[in-house]
């Protein structure tokens, strides 16, 4: 009985714990294979294979400096090719390790060697969205004295960039590969259609885009007047920041403290919602599906007027197979009355693991990332908006990407999100919170209300 | 020490050894972890109970208690239900029975991700199976993500979906038990077809019935993959698992509170194992 009763209750937490981190998963059954290897060999056999095991963990896996990156296969085929470029020059071996696109697991697949202080991967590149979490676990090399032997020239790095999240206690702790902001796309054709100005308030974006669609649903009852990302994830959050920024509104204020249920807030998540159930323009499945590449295809397809998206979507629209090449434009996001324009930030950053043993080799492949040559290769060959602004003003760049422009206007009027170590958790609250409030089961000021209850907690528990 | 039991030892202790390491060492693991602020981003130091009382005054771990609950309870319910029905069916000498037999371990044998993205798919507002039928036909769609019980719904369905064949074929296994004698010989004292099953075969499906219960339950209660997939917990927070919340402890780093919320889950499936143990009384015949 009490045997039986061991092997169910511990079979069950097995699998709960594997099941939450697939990495354990995979050294469990490494441990399992070596386990019963050793099995037929001596018990002492068993204790030196486990500990190998155990130990296993720490040791560097390959010989040359290790890159971590990820994205889209064409992504991952463009570094591949740099950074064949790179060995080239240097005579530095590299070894490029694939990451999946998806940013979470992006993270969860460089923290595990940096919590268990491993010497590899020596570089790698970060969201900007975990960028301060990794710097506040003491992960990251501080660069500024290898920028100094190096001579490397800070000044043609965007600042407010930098400034806002490459700094870290004063120290420089990362550099910007590519920059990413909120746009406004817009079906130029259709505004002229129907008379309308390219909006400025999102007055003016609701007053047009219901013009337009009910126009256009005529001959196709799928048309959207605006699409955004809604759905519960990392992008509700940066569409929220975008919203109540444009209204003048902030989540946590300049002397650090919470300011998420005020007027402003209310208003603009007001907004959000009627955009849904009051104004009609935003489908209802907005909070349910919508992310980035849904609201990429709904507009790519000419099913909607306006779309709020990344840089990343302009070279996509414009393809030659897309249905709207020619068709549209990209502005600012419109603001409020009494607000201003307002884009979140976001991007990829590149920086060194404090635990690396080839740091001086890591520098040279930052150095190199960041130089004028592989950042306009970048740019030219994945559309990605350069971390340097003097790429901004070259001819050939331009004629590729004529909206960087307009890119450069909206960095400066960039929002971070905010910059905290447990950020995840915070953007975890604020998702529940405003998907709860557009999908209707929470009230306006009660979702505001418990985001704000749950995120002081939050900065209680972490804070100390 | 006698030499038989050093016998038993011998025999014995390298599997005791594993056991304890692949089991016993991860349990211990993760209730010591619980007992530790362990953040990267902050000195690691001794949290005593403190993650299991905040836990405990949260209200996100409230509702995703009650949710997890709710779910493990009436999906295992249809499960069991439907799961009898197809096993008795396919255990009839029907026309066809060894296709339809390998037909229904389908939902079974397809990767969870895979089927909770099938499901994704036939669910979604703008081109999912079911709207794309709707639409046409009455000229509206549904958000069946939409609200707190359409997503609660949904994703019962595709957990039973998925794991009705589980059930059936574990009760198809039961049904072949009670030997052919017994049948006929209730069938020869008058018993009809309803009376047949109530007192011959349910009572010999008993012991099955109750394993099946307790593999799904606790299956039910750990849920991950279809609600990581299919609403990643919401709308609005609505469909959070406790598997899934404590995940998102993990994704921040905060592992001394993810553990705690496995230690709680761990010891929700704990009490209910023990609960279908005692009722199955498997310590006392060999199944």
């Amino acid at each position: 009985m009490a045997d039986r009763l061991l092997r169910a209750g511990s079979t069950a937490a097995c699998f709960v714990i594997a099941e939450h981190n697939p990495d354990s998963m995979r050294q469990r059954m490494m441990l399992s294979f070596r386990c019963f290897f050793s099995r037929r060999i001596a018990p002492g056999a068993l204790l030196a294979f486990v500990v190998a095991a155990l130990l296993s963990g720490c040791a560097r896996e390959s010989a040359s400096l290790v890159f971590a990156v990820g994205g889209a296969p064409n992504e991952c085929d463009a570094w591949e090719s740099l950074i064949e470029e790179f060995e080239q020059r240097s005579g530095i071996e590299v070894t490029l390790q694939r990451q999946p696109t998806d940013s979470d697991q992006r993270r969860q697949s460089l923290m595990l060697p940096l919590q268990a202080a491993r010497t590899d991967p020596d570089v790698f590149l970060m969201d900007v969205a975990w960028l301060s979490q990794f710097a506040a676990s003491g992960w990251l090399l501080p660069l500024d004295s290898y920028i100094e032997q190096s001579g490397f020239d800070v000044a043609v790095l965007l600042a407010p960039i930098v400034n806002q999240l490459d700094i870290y206690e004063q120290q420089m702790i990362a550099m910007p590969v590519y920059v990413d902001c909120g746009l406004l796309y817009y079906r130029s054709d259709l505004l002229e259609k129907y008379g309308c100005a390219v909006p400025e308030t999102w007055e003016q974006l609701v007053a047009c885009a219901q013009e337009v669609q009910a126009g256009e649903r005529e001959d196709n009852p799928r048309f959207e007047g605006f699409v955004w990302q809604g759905a519960q994830y990392e992008g509700l959050v940066c569409n929220f920041l975008e919203f109540i920024a444009s209204n003048g509104g902030e989540i946590i204020n300049e002397e650090g403290n919470l300011a998420l249920n005020t007027e402003k807030n209310r208003e603009a998540l007001q907004f959000m919602k009627d955009l849904i159930h009051d104004y009609k323009i935003s489908p209802p499945n907005t909070y349910t599906e919508m992310k980035e590449e849904e609201v990429r295809m709904l507009f790519q397809s000419g099913n909607a007027l306006f779309e709020r998206n990344w840089p990343y979507a302009g070279p996509l629209h414009a393809a030659a197979d897309s249905p709207v090449r020619g068709k549209f434009a990209l502005t600012l996001l419109p603001k409020f009355e009494a607000g201003r324009h307002a884009s979140t930030l976001g991007g990829w950053h590149v920086g060194i693991s404090k635990y690396s043993d080839r740091k001086e080799d890591g520098w040279k492949l930052v150095d190199f990332i960041l130089s004028y040559e592989s950042q306009k290769r970048l740019a030219l060959e994945l559309g990605w908006n350069p971390g340097r602004k003097d790429l901004y003003g070259d001819p050939e760049v331009l004629r590729k990407m004529p909206h960087l422009e307009t890119l450069r206007t909206v960095v400066e009027a960039s929002v971070a999100r905010p910059r905290l170590p447990f950020y995840t958790q915070v953007s975890e609250v604020l998702q529940k919170s405003v998907s709860g409030a557009l999908s209707g089961s929470l009230p306006v000021e009660g979702a505001l209300e418990q985001a704000e209850t749950q995120i002081a907690r939050i900065l209680d528990t972490y804070r100390e | 020490m006698s030499k038989s039991f050093r016998d038993v030892l011998v025999l014995i202790g390298p599997a005791l050894v594993v056991v304890s390491l692949l089991m016993l060492l991860p349990v211990l693991g993760t209730f010591w972890i619980s007992f530790w602020r362990d953040l990267p981003f902050a000195p690691r130091r001794f949290a005593g109970l403190s993650h299991y009382l905040r836990l405990l005054g949260d209200s996100g771990f409230r509702q995703s208690f009650q949710f997890t609950i709710l779910f493990a309870l009436v999906s295992v319910a249809l499960e069991m239900v439907l799961g009898t029905i197809v096993a008795l069916v396919v255990h009839e000498k029907i026309p066809g029975r060894g296709l339809i037999r390998g037909i229904i371990l389908i939902p079974w044998v397809v990767p969870g991700v895979i089927g909770a993205r099938i499901w994704q798919l036939i669910y979604r507002y703008d081109i999912g199976l079911i709207n794309s039928i709707l639409n046409p036909l009455f000229g509206f769609s549904v958000n069946f993500l939409g609200s707190p019980s359409g997503a609660f719904f949904s994703l019962v369905l595709a957990d039973v979906w998925r794991t009705t064949p589980f059930v059936a074929i574990i009760v198809l296994a039961g049904l072949q038990l009670p030997s052919r004698e017994l049948y006929e010989q209730a069938a020869m004292d008058g018993a009809g077809l309803l009376r047949r099953f109530t007192t011959v075969t349910l009572p010999g499906l008993r012991p099955i019935l109750i394993a099946a219960l307790l593999f799904r339950t606790m299956d039910a209660l750990r849920v991950f993959d279809t609600i990581y997939v299919i609403t990643n917990g919401g709308p609005g927070g609505a469909t959070h698992s406790l598997s899934l919340f404590a995940f998102k402890y993990y994704l921040t780093g905060d592992f001394g509170s993810g553990a705690a919320v496995s230690m709680l889950l761990f010891l929700i499936a704990f009490g209910a194992a023990l609960i279908f143990i005692k009722l199955g009384r498997f310590s006392e015949q060999v199944l």
